[in-house]
């Protein structure tokens, strides 16, 4: 067994050395490249100082570069953090200051967008399109100097288990990014759930849709080097044209695929998919927001070979429950259920008087349990409090559970359904958005007073976000205005896509804006039957 | 030779929509005609479905699920080309 995510390149290396490890762009690595490479930039960083623990930031968007970084910082000791290359540089910069990056992997066309108080931050930067060494005393290292380091081992490292691998930065609720700290051993207890669950073969391609700062990512990239398959990835050029990624998935020959319902349901719709051109599709995971049934519905047809599953889980847990589709009862299904817990994962529903809910029919909130859970948030230990909370129904030593803010329900077959959030957190296209991160952006404006953020549930995204703004008087905003200035804070999955300006928002008798009846007021009714 | 004043207008109308409807809703102020709506981010995977609606309805073409590609849409050259092509068809 693994104890470190290295180690499953390394053993897939030297068992399968000359088979395609990754493929992006049109441009592939061996494994045993992917290997040499990987053991390279880990001397590189080491020798430049990198220690164990250390940060070092990935921000340039997806291709083989990308799974060599990531490995070659684990091999260094190092904890890697994967920034969204389209995220704005404001948050890009906040990021790097909140956990305290030093290093930072980049293309030169994204470490120009950088202000100059986040690069004078750094101790260097290594640019991966930068062939040519600088002058003596450079902070800006080229891809090119990788060649000078041994690529036949990694460096020497003391790392166990309980070593942190990657933070990912999620939404916040008080208007700033948070960092989930990933351990190798809770990536390691999904991956290896999944590769025995899924049966990930050398013979697998997997694709990686996910952005890699997103968990579902995890997935692809690792169990792809465990099993020895090969990963193709899947970037901004193809991801946005169905038609491409249909016919990527068709001439790759992607047996297993994995993204958000809502990437699923645009090949649905434009892509004119075939069962006949992916017979070598074997399975489809899906993650990240509610599928809408009648498109699962479709989808469950159109592809009568293809195993579906629903995975469920909070970036603190990667996934902690599956439910594997079952094509009989899908017809009679108003809803799909988020399944049963993963092996080594334990979750129960925790209801109002802080019991475990086991009769059928109650709801609680979800609390997750075993080694796959985050042990909290970089640098955030009030919010570590907060949410990786003592287990309490463990009476005979200490240890943590995470409360995931979901409320679920129990249904007599052993399943949980998602019902919906103790807070203001929504999910669109798969993104975690905190509605509060939103609204602080709004407030920051100098010219609103108020601001409230919705979500406005849609079949295709999850959710459509609604911004309602009271300005301050004499002010006279404009949608495009503060749509703009909301583009230097937070990404652009975030921004409002539209905003209604009133004079005052409504208050409910307690004096705070009534958040649910502007929800009701944006929220198109169902038509009557 | 004639000179053809339905042209500017087919790529005004169509700046105009993706100004108001894609960019502006995402931050973004302003674009040149050649520069690239997807690297920009102005373009996203829905954003593509808005525009060719607004292409259907309102210029006039009918848009194949095929030519939903970046060739066609990758800027606003391309887009004004696409649908003058069809136009003409």
């Amino acid at each position: 067994m693994a104890y470190i995510l290295q180690q499953l390149l390394q053993r897939s290396a030297a068992r399968y050395p000359e088979k395609l490890a990754v493929w992006a762009r049109g441009t592939s690595i061996t494994y045993s490249e992917l290997e040499s490479r990987s053991n390279q930039l880990a001397h590189l960083l080491q020798q430049h100082g990198v220690r164990k623990g250390d940060r070092v930031g990935i921000f340039f968007p997806k291709c083989v570069e990308s799974v060599i970084v990531m490995l070659g910082i684990v091999k260094a000791g190092g904890v890697y953090v994967p920034l969204d290359p389209q995220a704005p540089p404001d948050r890009i910069g906040y990021i790097i200051g909140n956990c305290g990056i030093r290093v930072l992997i980049t293309r030169s066309e994204k470490r120009r967008l950088l202000d100059e108080a986040t690069l004078t931050s750094l101790a260097f930067s290594i640019v991966i399109d930068e062939t040519k060494e600088h002058s003596n005393g450079s902070r800006v290292l080229p891809w090119s100097m990788l060649q000078q380091y041994p690529g036949t081992h990694a460096p020497q490292v003391t790392l166990t288990e309980t070593d942190l691998a990657y933070i990912l930065y999620t939404s916040g609720s008080t208007g700033r990014p948070k960092g989930v700290m990933i351990s190798h051993q809770n990536a390691l207890t999904f991956i290896e759930w999944c590769a025995a669950e899924f049966q990930v073969t050398s013979e697998d391609r997997l694709s990686n849709h996910a952005p890699l700062h997103f968990d579902l990512s995890v997935f692809d990239v690792y169990n792809t080097l465990e099993a020895g398959a090969s990963l193709y990835m899947v970037t901004e050029d193809l991801a946005l044209f169905p038609t491409r990624l249909a016919s990527f998935m068709e001439t790759q020959g992607i047996t297993i695929w994995y993204s958000v319902p809502s990437a699923l349901t645009l090949l649905l719709l434009h892509a004119n998919l075939q069962a006949e051109k992916l017979q070598r599709l074997r399975i489809i995971l899906f993650a990240g927001e509610v599928f809408a049934m009648k498109y699962l519905q479709q989808l469950a047809t159109l592809l009568p070979h293809v195993e579906l599953y629903n995975l469920y889980g909070p970036t603190e847990t990667n996934v902690c429950t599956y439910y594997k589709v079952d094509r009989a009862l899908l017809p009679g299904m108003e809803k799909l259920p988020i399944g049963i817990a993963c092996e080594n994962f334990e979750v129960f529903a925790v209801n109002d008087q802080n019991e475990i809910v086991t009769e059928t029919g109650g709801t609680g909130e979800l609390y997750v349990r075993g080694p796959g859970v985050t042990n909290g948030y970089w640098a955030d230990t009030e919010k570590t409090r907060k949410m990786v909370v003592p287990n309490v129904f463990q009476k005979n030593f200490e240890e943590k559970m995470y409360r995931t803010g979901d409320l679920v329900q129990l249904a007599a077959d052993g399943n949980y359904f998602f019902m919906g959030r103790r807070d203001s957190m929504i999910k669109s296209r798969g993104y975690r958005i905190e509605l509060g991160e939103i609204e602080s952006a709004l407030l920051s404006h100098p010219a609103v007073k108020e601001a409230v953020a919705i979500a406005v549930p849609d079949d295709t995204v999850g959710s459509r976000i609604k911004a309602v703004v009271a300005s301050h008087s004499g002010e006279n905003l404009v949608s495009a205005e503060l749509q703009k200035y909301c583009g230097t804070k937070i990404p652009m999955y975030m921004i409002p896509e539209t905003i209604e300006f009133r004079i005052e928002l409504p208050k409910t008798s307690t004096g705070k804006v009534d958040r649910v009846l502007l929800t009701q007021e944006s929220t198109p009714q169902p038509a009557l039957q | 030779m004639s000179t053809n004043t339905a042209q500017p207008v087919v790529k005004d109308q169509i700046r105009e929509f993706i100004l108001e409807n894609l960019a502006l809703p995402k931050g973004i102020e302003s674009f040149t005609d050649e520069e690239s709506l997807m690297e920009t981010g102005v373009i996203d995977s829905l954003g593509i479905f808005r525009l060719v609606a607004f292409l259907e309805e309102n210029m006039g073409v009918r848009v194949s699920d095929d030519e939903i590609n970046p060739d066609n849409l990758k800027n606003l050259n391309t887009i004004e080309a696409l649908v003058l092509q069809k136009r003409k068809k």
